[in-house]
């Protein structure tokens, strides 16, 4: 085993436990600052169902890479995860509930920004209405569930012990069904990376076999588990007491209310059953659920006139959410500065550019003006920002067609080996679809589209349908099938001189 | 029939804890020890009613100890029913945000159980002489008193269960409060206006006085009721 593969996945197993001291205040925060359930009781429950869900739902994520698989050199990998740990567990040392995938992409905006890549801006764009949507959403959602809630209760008339009973099996039910969530979303981010260089092996215990990233996902979801079992307790009581003293029936409202804003703005799956029924849909918009619980508090208080609600803290939430991408971007930048010059490690591999005769004619197809890129024509151009800047001095392109180019542009060496073959994960690809790989066997492609178009011509099930709502889901999932082969069958990588 | 758990137990032949449902079990058993609670107070009521009113129709001697003894009985009961209760509240973590104001209400209720016992005890120790033109007076105050009690045990039982009918029982209280103070006024009144010796009219105005207490003590559980009903109206 080596060891500096260790060395990279302690990271990971950092982001992890960053991530569960910190956002399993999402899930059970309410229900602990509530006095409802004992902090204990609930680290023991959400640490099952993190477990649980990573384990068994995290499997998509296997071949997904998670948000730092853009990252294209192991060290730059474990250098963005330890950034956006480092600033998680620093927004958990001031027990404000932060969200881990901010941090995240933070870290790969410092990554891109030192490697010299091109930056996504809806990514930052994302991130910014997260910070409106999410709470204000929410907010709106936990104010009407709660007058719901209390005319209805109204009307019950349980008990207040039966109210209390239902209550905490309420939230129980609520944490476990989030936690399992949490799992299963977020070890992606925690281990995805460390897929294709997993330490450990395949084996089979009473006839089951236990693969190698269902061992990698146990450890990482196991350090999420410690997380929340070490260190949850601070931004648990600040979420649930610490922003507004909340009561019960209000804190499981809170947990609802975030489910509810969680699935109707960010399911594909409910939008394609939407529009599959002929149904209009409900668009989808960024949401996280840290900013989400945040908001649902805040939204009941504000029913309330507003003042159980400490502004202070909010104030320090808030900026806690500003604050995360930024410092986690820097870090991360300083800490590449380190561990490529100190270290002497390769933390990117260079990515270059052409405007080859095929990508000029592919453009073309693509309804972009070709002709006037032709000063750039067979130019072999290093890093992406470097290739933009040039591509701007020669063109101005709307920022669409500008990214089609850049992706159109980049050069990848693909070969479809047929010696990997084998450790190919035909259950994640269709028979079809694996049919088709095969034909292409001994072929070399030097840019990702080339090997999309010889796929899509043998078979449309490697062929990306209309981008309709319908249809969403489908593409979805053919693009992390397209990722998983473009990582599976890359042969070779420059590093930086 | 007991179960074979509170037989053994009986007989010191095992010392465990009774196997409880998980969930709802739990639950409906602490709901039933505060309704047991409840009934105890209501049935200390109805006993000291019927106690005062034996001792002012001179009952013997006998019939009054028991009185007595079972009003004992009663507020021992009661006062375990809200150990037990207070106990399983905390041990369970049960309601976290009304179990202060529960124990309270609980621990009012248990003072007026306890001061019903007080009274009655006192009354058949001094043996206050309670002439013919007192004796209505006397049994429609205590039966008064004992109706602020129960008015103020319905609207207990009614914050538990429907906060909304609270607020009817907690007119009553107050209602039957007010009579109580007029009742005793009456009575003072006659009592201090009559030929009777001071000692006997100081030892009767005492008794007055204790009684119409109980009814002060009803109230003051109705106020802090209206006080916890508006904390439970979410």
């Amino acid at each position: 085993m080596d060891i500096a593969i260790l060395i990279f996945l302690s990271s990971g197993l950092f982001l992890g436990w960053s991530l569960g001291a910190n956002d399993a205040a999402n899930v059970f925060g309410t229900a602990v600052g509530s006095r409802m359930i004992r902090f204990t009781t609930a680290a023991l429950i959400c640490s099952v169902f993190i477990i649980l869900g990573a384990v068994f739902s995290g499997a998509g994520a296997a071949h997904g890479l998670g948000e730092l698989g853009t990252l294209n050199a192991l060290p730059g990998a474990f250098m963005a995860a330890f950034s956006a740990a480092l600033t998680v567990y620093w927004m958990t040392l001031a027990r404000l509930p932060v969200s881990t995938t901010h941090a995240v992409v933070g870290a790969i905006i410092g990554w891109n920004w030192f490697s010299g890549s091109v930056t996504d801006l809806s990514a930052l764009s994302t991130i910014m209405s997260t910070w409106i949507a999410s709470p204000i959403l929410a907010g709106v959602f936990g104010a009407l569930l709660y007058k719901l809630t209390v005319w209805v209760l109204n009307r019950a008339k349980l008990h207040l012990l039966r109210l209390d009973s239902y209550t905490r099996i309420g939230l129980i039910l609520a944490g476990a069904f989030g936690s399992y969530t949490l799992g299963a979303n977020n070890i992606g981010n925690v281990m995805g990376v460390f897929v294709n260089s997993s330490p450990f092996t395949d084996f089979t215990v009473a006839g089951v076999t236990i693969t190698s990233v269902e061992q990698l996902f146990l450890v990482g979801a196991i350090a999420i588990g410690v997380g929340v079992f070490t260190y949850s307790k601070g931004v648990m009581m600040m979420v649930g007491d610490g922003l507004m003293p909340l009561s019960p029936v209000a804190a499981w409202v809170v947990v609802i209310a975030q489910s509810i804003v969680l699935f109707l703005f960010s399911s594909i799956t409910l939008e394609h059953f939407l529009a599959s029924q002929s149904l209009p849909t409900i668009p989808l918009i960024p949401v996280s659920s840290s900013q989400a619980v945040v908001g649902a508090v805040v939204g009941i208080g504000l029913l309330h006139g507003g003042k159980g609600i400490r502004w202070k803290a909010l104030g320090s939430i808030a900026s806690g959410w500003v604050t995360t991408p930024i410092i986690s971007a820097l870090i991360c930048f300083v800490m590449l500065f380190v561990l490529q010059n100190v270290f002497n490690q390769t933390v990117y591999y260079e990515v270059r550019y052409q405007l080859s005769a095929p990508v000029l004619a592919h453009l073309e197809q693509e309804g972009v003006p070709a002709a006037e890129l032709s000063p750039l024509r067979d130019r072999e151009i290093v890093g992406g920002l470097r290739f933009r800047n040039r591509l701007r001095e020669v063109a101005h392109l709307p920022p669409e067609q500008e990214d089609k180019v850049i992706a159109a542009a980049e050069i990848h060496s693909l070969l479809i080996d047929a010696s990997k073959f084998p450790k190919l994960d035909k259950a994640y690809l269709s028979l079809e679809q694996v049919r088709a790989l095969e034909q292409l066997q001994g072929r070399a492609f030097e840019h990702r589209w080339q090997l999309y178009d010889a796929l899509a011509s043998l078979t449309p099930a490697w062929r990306k349908l209309e981008n309709t709502k319908i249809n969403k889901p489908f593409n979805k999932l053919l693009g992390q099938q397209l990722d998983y082969i473009f990582s599976y069958f890359e042969v070779s990588q420059v590093a930086p001189e | 029939m007991p179960s074979p758990f509170v037989f053994l137990k009986r007989f010191n032949v095992i010392v465990m804890k009774e196997p409880k449902l998980a969930l709802f079990g739990k639950t409906k058993a602490m709901e039933t020890l505060i309704d047991d609670f409840l009934d105890k107070v209501s049935e200390g009521g109805l006993r000291f009613e019927q106690g005062i009113a034996a001792y002012i129709d001179q009952s013997t001697p006998e019939r009054l100890a028991e009185r007595a003894e079972q009003l004992r009985v009663t507020e021992g009961e009661g006062h375990r029913l809200r150990r037990s209760i207070e106990t399983q509240l905390y041990t369970e973590m049960l309601i976290p945000d009304f179990r202060g104001d529960v124990l309270s209400l609980l621990e009012d209720l248990n003072y007026v159980l306890g001061k019903l016992e007080d009274i009655f005890l006192a009354i058949t120790v001094e043996q206050p002489i309670i002439d013919e033109p007192y004796r209505a007076d006397f049994k429609l105050l205590a039966s008064s008193v004992v109706k602020a009690i129960e008015a103020a045990i319905l609207g207990s039982r009614a914050f538990f269960r429907n906060i909304t009918a609270v607020r009817d029982h907690l007119a009553k209280v107050y209602f039957h409060e007010d009579e109580c103070d007029q009742v005793a006024i009456t009575l003072k009144r006659a009592i201090f206006s009559s030929a009777l010796s001071l000692d006997q009219k100081m030892h009767l105005r005492y008794f007055v006085d204790r009684i119409d207490g109980l009814a002060d003590e009803a109230e003051e559980v109705g106020d802090w009721l209206a006080i916890y009903s508006i904390k439970r109206s979410l």
